[in-house]
């Protein structure tokens, strides 16, 4: 349940694998007019891309700390 | 495919059955794309012990082939978002997973590449002490499985189905301790494999034996390397496939779902 409201099985519907309540159906069904998720994607994309990053620069630092220890 | 409560035999029992499912081709495929990362690895590997006490005059080259890791791992997550999505379309009844499985949700994508990179990060800021490589792999596995559940763009999202789903459960735990033990089995059996090969093409005229097996043997650091790459890509379509099976039974078993699959099975019989 995307939710996470406890139902019975009788009032929550499966959609592409996903189990929801009839509010949560509705708002999904009229979130592209109603809402944008821009912010969203500029977020995730952002905090993404800095994650990599720092990921590569963790790699790096953390290997030649090692390679230093031989 | 939610036969049995959720326990850890239950998610493997039933990932094992996914990957049955699955093998062809989403498990190739997700190897295609797993083994240019996993190459990188190793030739990051090689370099530093090349270089030894000497790598941190080496900088550039370390991270430019970083940079390369870091774009054949996206490419892998493409690899891994595939194949989860095949191994939940297979869970469900009556329903083979064909073209279907490639449609994956661009925004259950981007979440999974997000809390993924997170956990790439924190393997190597804390790959020294050891733990960085244990909650890197438990993070990774509970960002593929909750992948799908991800319907929105946003960085709060993710977090909170990882917390939800990983937070205080004993079998993600030991999840992650059976497919450590399985990590090492596989190890075992990759060599075995290439002394078994090396062994058998031996008996073969022509075959420059001496050469080979300077090649494949443990003093060679590039084929100790290439066995560990191997046996991480022999566990991965499981341990894809038992966290997608973990979420989508710890979901059943949240919404009852679980209780009306028993309930049915006991009419049936």
């Amino acid at each position: 349940m995307r939710c996470a409201k406890t139902l019975c099985q009788e009032c929550a519907t499966q959609w592409d694998g996903i189990w929801y309540c009839a509010g949560c159906l509705a708002s999904r069904r009229k979130s592209p007019a109603a809402k944008s998720h821009l912010g969203g994607w500029i977020a995730v994309i952002a905090a993404s891309l800095g994650l990599l990053f720092l990921g590569t620069r963790f790699m790096v630092w953390t290997g030649v700390l090692l390679a230093g220890l031989r | 495919m939610i036969r049995a409560p959720l326990s850890t035999t239950s998610v493997l029992d039933e990932s094992a059955a996914a990957v049955r499912a699955t093998v062809s081709p989403w498990a190739a495929l997700l190897l295609a794309t797993s083994i240019p990362y996993r190459f990188m690895q190793i030739v990051f590997a090689d370099r530093l012990i090349e270089l030894g006490s000497n790598a941190s005059q080496y900088g550039d080259l370390l991270r430019t082939t970083a940079d390369i890791t870091c774009a054949t791992f996206l490419l892998s997550l493409l690899g891994r978002a595939i194949y989860a999505r095949a191994c939940r379309l297979a869970s469900e009844p009556g329903v083979a997973p064909g073209r279907e499985a490639l449609r994956v949700p661009l925004t259950a994508f981007a979440s999974y590449v997000f809390v993924a990179s997170i956990a790439e990060a924190f393997t190597y800021l804390f790959f020294v002490t050891g733990l960085g490589i244990a909650f890197g792999a438990i993070l990774s596995g509970l960002a593929i499985g909750t992948m799908e559940l991800n319907t929105e763009p946003g960085i709060r999202g993710p977090l909170q189905r990882l917390a939800r789903f990983g937070g205080g459960s004993r079998i993600v735990a030991s999840l992650a301790l059976v497919f450590f033990c399985a990590f090492v089995v596989a190890l075992l059996n990759v060599a075995t494999l290439f002394s078994a090969i090396f062994a058998l093409a031996s008996t073969v005229g022509g075959w420059d034996a001496a050469r080979w097996h300077v090649l494949l043997s443990f003093s060679n650091r590039r084929f100790v390397l290439t066995i560990i790459a191997g046996a991480l890509l022999v566990i991965e379509p499981f341990w894809i496939a038992a966290n997608v099976v973990l979420v989508r039974k710890a979901g059943a078993a949240q919404t009852g779902d679980d209780l009306r699959v028993w309930f049915e099975e006991l009419q049936r019989s």
